[in-house]
């Protein structure tokens, strides 16, 4: 109860609903079957009270000289039906677990093939943190809600209606007495539960905020000293937190006075039974066996009521959640490859850029009119202030973006008529953002190449110049590394991808330079293992060293999207123009 | 978890009162079933009509009784849990606020925003549990047996065998199960692993062509998180019908027990209805204080987080007042400062003494881990001095009271870090009374009035959580201009260029010039073209001051400082300047 139930609204139900349905289609017939197995338990469950009311009759109709043969059979049905009844309900719920845990299964795998099926503008466009609650959160609740919702709403009912016919072969006065009880607790406690709604869906929206804060004071953790901005920070903290106090306490009295509720409701019924049942008892209406089954059906009669009208809410949140999984799932995916598509056999390395024009969200241009001839073997250096869409080339290139219109081609063929694999395998790429996967060393440097022999990858480790940190590692080329390890620098991570794309060995490179956070020496050992990477091979720098600037053969000097300026360092030195200011500027020579 | 129930004192009475509200529920309630025996004992048995009125009628004010304490119960605990967790995050929040960076770096910020909000979050789940069911459980458990009991004394017997049976299947269970949760927690975290590094290294991926053998991973690793739940499923779902036979075992144990002692008192008619719903609400309230022990030690794992960091000691006391007479003119003064991490780990500061003077630029240049950033970071006492003293405007900065040394210092980190509010007021930080004047002069220092100028609203534009809608390079110059707002003696500049790009770094050096007149400047830098004309640049590395002096006199004695030269430029601009300086 509480924070699951304001998780929030589906937008688009019918969606929800549709694509909910369509999905547990392969799971019909065992959620079928234990949808029987539920009414089975329940129905063998109901007779229970009856038989022991049934014994007492006996007891007080034979009285002194108790039928203790009548009641021993009675009691033995018992025994019998409440053994029949646990077994079916143990057989749904193992049905329902294994159909729910697989069902997760699928589903969670579902979503990880389509993360690498969407382009890569949905992530650029979308937060990490959002897919990953889909993945793990909403997934959760969308299959421990249905199969709870199964198993519950089929208990229930059949509880009901079955309690419902007991009690009215019992006594048509006290049932309808009953009766008349239920449907009004129903309807307060459900009236206090949209108010304990609208205070729970305030409670979160507060967390949130005050969440939000508590980053970012953390984050800010240095400047708010610095700043002596504490009491202030304190003060604003403490505006949010009584904030959210009011809504939580409002929240939790409101949901938790429906317990309360229906149990004031529930004890009218109660005494209403008992006082009316004991009249028509005394004149003779009724039989005290009967009394004591009645009472005890009235009890069992009130729980699967609160539990349907709970099913309310939860079906709210699995709704919810169906569409934010299945939303997820119905994205757009990257347009198929060409079939058939082009093939280079030997690639040279001639890169070409016909008239390119990009843009991110279709109105502002970050490419404009792009045009160059990369001849092979050359490297390139794309140089240019942020945002002047040096890394926008990069996408391009690697096609994880399309240009609006223009083309870009290799060795003369043009990469959309190709395989995005086949592209994508023309390429060794080495990023700022040195991402690594958890697992050992090895594993991450032969990512590149999946056949990669222990010797392949030791040559490519030396010739990035890792190898030695590699060596120093406690486990060697076994020891464990993740994203966020700490147990090697920013800068051997960069070797350590630097050498994966080494082990590649693809025709052409990209590469992105990391700017800062790197000491002296291992830039060197950086720099030079980079120019080992780029060597006779046709390459795109986005370049941030001025050595590397300086020696490219080809320098392409950006600006708002467009080349202003082209060639090698002298000459553009000496041009005295876009370049030459920007150069100058970084290290100021008079 | 127990240490934490001292943030209940200060609603004790609160407490109390609810104590009793409570109390006076599980009395009332537990009445009902008494009174229903007696209708059928001195009622119905022997046809007095009246009796059974007057039984209803009392039933009916126990009701009534039982809900009015039910409510005020509701309310209370409610109350006091909310308050209860308002008070735990302030609390924390206040004791982050008061760390060092060292107590920071210990924990990670992560890790300190986790336990402000998730941490205390289960802890309140708990609390508010505790508050209902755990002060309700027990008193039903104790009123239900002693009305039990009295009730009918030849069948207590059966409460034993009832709640025996309740506990040892809930015991067995737990007990194949338990172990397998910890295995459990960790194939989810590494789904939720291989997911998150599907999304952070997805050009990578693409890249490669590995989705395939992504896809691989996640499966195997989903499979046997599949497997494991289907068997945790398999023992877990045996709870519910076990509980169940139970239940109805228990009845039937009642009725039949209740039916052979009819020969000896006939009352045993009403009493073992009543026994039987009062067996059902002891055999209740064990299952609820079973329930609670799993869900304990899961926030006591939070409690105990958040404990840790309630008990760590202030590294760093502030003395009220600051205690002798500053110079005239802003001074820094390091004086044979050592620092370490620990007293165990290696120095990361060995012995380094300079002096910065007013009007004067002191430079900070040495490779990753040279400890460039931390000798910075002691002058706030962000990080406090092993060994040795640091002392502004001629005092040592342990006399400083904390908002007079805070004062004094205009600082600006590696990365821009920016609140949520407008332009204005992160500018203004500092400096609360700063006028508009103030603001837009030192945004224009800062080189920011361009894109200020082109956001909508100007300086009253929106800025939202940590900067998020402004760029990094516009994040650091509004950093810059923070600072400079709060007039401070001294400027730290911790690497803030690195984000800029190289034209505007030159002129935001230059546009600083007369606002850094009198005032001391000390700059963390990589690149050599930053800090070439600064009056002193101090070499480091490993911790150790390597050399002192100007640029031209660093490139002539210092073999440190010509190394990180040459590493930024061609060996004709290096062999040029090395030229330079010997002339």
């Amino acid at each position: 109860m509480g924070p699951q139930n304001s998780y929030g609204r589906a937008k688009n139900k019918k969606f929800a609903w549709k694509e909910f349905r369509h999905s547990i289609k392969p799971y019909v017939w065992p959620i079928i079957l234990s949808v029987l197995l539920a009414i089975g338990s329940a129905m063998s469950g109901l007779f229970i009270p009856k038989l022991l009311g049934d014994m007492t009759n006996i007891a007080v109709s034979t009285y002194p000289e108790i039928d203790w043969g009548a009641i021993s059979g009675k009691a033995i049905t018992v025994v019998v039906l409440f053994c029949i009844a646990a077994a079916l309900n143990y057989a749904q719920a193992f049905i329902l677990a294994v159909v729910s845990a697989n069902y997760t299964k699928d589903l969670r795998n579902r979503v990880l093939d389509k993360i690498g099926r969407l382009p890569i503008a949905y992530f650029d466009k979308h937060k990490y943190g959002d897919t990953l609650s889909r993945m793990m959160n909403d997934i959760d609740v969308l299959t421990t809600s249905m199969s709870q919702e199964i198993a519950d709403v089929s208990l229930s009912i059949t509880m009901l209606v079955g309690v419902m016919t007991l009690m009215l072969t019992i006594s048509v006065p006290l049932s309808l007495i009953s009766f008349i009880v239920v449907p009004i607790s129903v309807f307060v406690v459900g009236k206090i539960a949209t108010f304990a709604q609208k205070y729970f869906r305030e409670q979160q929206a507060t967390l949130g905020v005050l969440n939000s804060k508590i980053e970012e004071d953390y984050a800010g953790h240095v400047i708010i000293k610095s700043n002596s901005y504490e009491g202030a920070a304190m003060a604003s903290f403490g505006e949010t937190n009584q904030k959210l106090t009011r809504a939580a306490t409002l929240a939790q009295i409101f949901s938790s006075l429906s317990f309360p509720v229906t149990h004031v409701f529930t004890n009218i019924g109660y005494i209403a039974v008992c006082v009316l049942g004991g009249m028509f008892v005394i004149e003779g209406r009724m039989d005290i066996g009967s009394i004591q089954a009645f009472i005890q059906y009235v009890s069992r009669f009130n729980r699967p009521i609160t539990e349907v009208a709970s099913t309310v809410s939860t079906i709210q949140a699995l709704l919810a959640a169906s569409e934010r999984v299945f939303e997820f799932l119905a994205e757009p995916e990257e347009e198929p490859d060409a079939e058939p598509a082009l093939t280079v056999p030997n690639v040279k390395g001639e890169v070409e850029f016909h008239d390119v024009c990009f843009s991110y969200d279709g109105t502002t241009p970050t490419i404009k009119h792009f045009s160059v001839k990369v001849a092979p073997g050359t490297n390139v250096a794309i140089v240019g202030p942020t945002g002047a869409g040096k890394t926008t080339i990069i996408n391009l290139l690697m096609r994880f973006y399309e240009p609006d219109s223009g083309y870009i081609t290799v060795d003369g063929a043009p990469i959309r008529e190709m395989r995005r694999s086949d592209v994508r395998a023309m390429f060794g790429m080495v990023l700022q953002d040195t991402w690594l996967f958890s697992g050992t060393v090895e594993e991450n440097l032969r990512y590149g190449k999946r056949g990669a022999t222990l010797e392949e990858i030791k040559r490519a480790a030396d010739s990035s110049n890792v190898e030695h940190v590699i060596e120093a590692l406690p486990k060697g080329y076994k020891t464990e590394i993740s994203e966020d390890s700490d147990n090697i620098s920013a800068g051997e991570k960069q070797l350590l991808t630097i050498a994966r794309a080494m082990v590649a060995n693809p025709p052409m490179m990209i590469l992105d330079e990391a700017t800062s956070n790197v000491d002296t020496r291992t830039e060197h050992l950086i720099q030079d293992s980079l120019e080992n990477l780029t060597e006779g091979r046709t390459s795109f720098v986005i370049a941030h060293r001025l050595s590397t600037i300086r020696n490219a053969d080809l320098i392409l000097v950006m600006r708002d999207g467009e080349i202003v300026e082209q060639g090698n360092h002298h000459k553009l030195l000496a041009a005295g123009g876009f370049y030459a200011e920007l150069y100058n500027s970084q290290f100021a020579e008079n | 978890m127990l240490k934490l129930i001292r943030f209940l004192k200060p609603y004790w009475w609160r407490v109390g009162l609810l104590l009793v509200a409570t109390g006076g529920q599980v009395y009332a309630t537990l009445q009902l079933p008494a009174l229903m025996a007696d209708i059928i004992n001195n009622g119905i048995v022997v046809g007095d009509m009246d009796h059974v009125w007057q039984d209803g009628w009392w039933m009916l004010l126990l009701v009534a009784i039982s809900a009015a304490a039910s409510f005020a119960a509701s309310y209370l605990s409610a109350k006091v849990g909310a308050y209860f967790s308002r008070d735990l995050r302030a609390a924390i929040f206040a004791k982050v606020l008061q760390f060092n960076m060292n107590d920071m770096k210990q924990y990670s910020t992560a890790s300190l925003i986790t336990r402000t909000t998730n941490d205390v979050n289960q802890v309140q789940m708990i609390i508010t549990l505790m508050l209902t069911m755990m002060l309700r459980a027990p008193l039903f458990c104790i009123l239900g047996l002693v009305m039990a009991i009295q009730t009918a004394p030849e069948m207590s017997w059966i409460i034993v065998v009832g709640i025996t049976a309740v506990v040892a299947s809930s015991a067995i269970i737990l007990s194949i199960v338990g172990p397998k949760f910890k295995i459990f927690q960790g194939l989810v975290d590494r789904v939720t692993l291989i997911t998150r590094e599907n999304l952070t290294g997805l050009r990578v991926i693409r890249a490669f062509n590995n989705e395939e053998l992504e896809r691989k991973k996640f499966n195997k690793t989903n499979s046997e998180l599949t497997r494991l739940l289907i068997f945790i499923d398999r023992v877990l779902e045996l709870q519910n019908p076990l509980i169940n036979i139970i239940f109805n075992g228990t009845s039937l144990l009642c009725a039949w027990v209740g039916l052979s002692l009819l020969n000896q008192d006939f009352a045993y008619l009403g009493n073992m209805t009543a026994f039987s719903e009062y067996v059902t609400f002891v055999m209740m309230s064990f299952l609820m204080l079973s329930m609670m022990f799993v869900m304990l030690p899961r926030a006591n794992v939070s409690a105990g987080r958040i404990n840790e960091l309630l008990k760590a000691k202030d590294s760093i006391r502030w003395p009220a007042e600051t205690k002798g007479v500053p110079e005239k003119q802003p001074s820094v003064e390091f004086k044979k400062v050592c620092f370490s991490y620990s007293d165990a780990s290696e120095k990361v500061l060995d012995n380094v003494s300079f002096r910065a003077e007013a009007g004067q630029t002191t430079a900070f240049i040495g490779s990753t881990g040279s400890g460039k950033s931390t000798l910075i970071n002691l002058v706030p006492r962000f990080y406090e001095a092993t060994s040795g003293e640091i002392l502004i405007d001629g005092i040592n900065i342990r006399d400083f009271a904390k908002d007079d040394l805070m004062r004094r210092i205009g600082l600006v980190p590696q990365h821009g870090v920016l609140f949520a509010g407008t332009v204005r007021s992160n500018i203004a930080f500092g400096a609360p009374n700063a006028s508009d004047e103030d603001v837009k002069h030192a945004a224009e220092i800062a080189q920011a009035t361009g894109f200020i100028g082109r956001m909508s609203g100007g300086y009253d534009a929106h800025i939202s959580q940590g900067g998020t809608n402004v760029s990094g390079g516009q994040k650091q110059r509004l950093s810059i201009a923070r600072a400079i707002c709060k007039k401070p003696d001294i400027f730290i500049f911790d690497d803030s260029f690195s984000a800029l790009d190289m034209k505007t770094d030159k002129k935001l050096r230059e546009a600083l010039k007369p606002v850094t007149a009198n005032a001391v400047v000390l700059i963390v830098a990589q690149r050599v073209s930053t800090i070439r004309d600064a009056g002193q640049i101090v070499v480091l590395d490993k911790g150790r001051m390597v050399g002192k002096g100007t640029h031209q006199e660093l490139l002539r004695d210092c073999e440190v400082y010509r190394s990180i030269v040459k590493s930024q430029l061609s060996d004709a601009e290096y062999r040029k300047e090395i030229h330079g300086a010997a002339k």
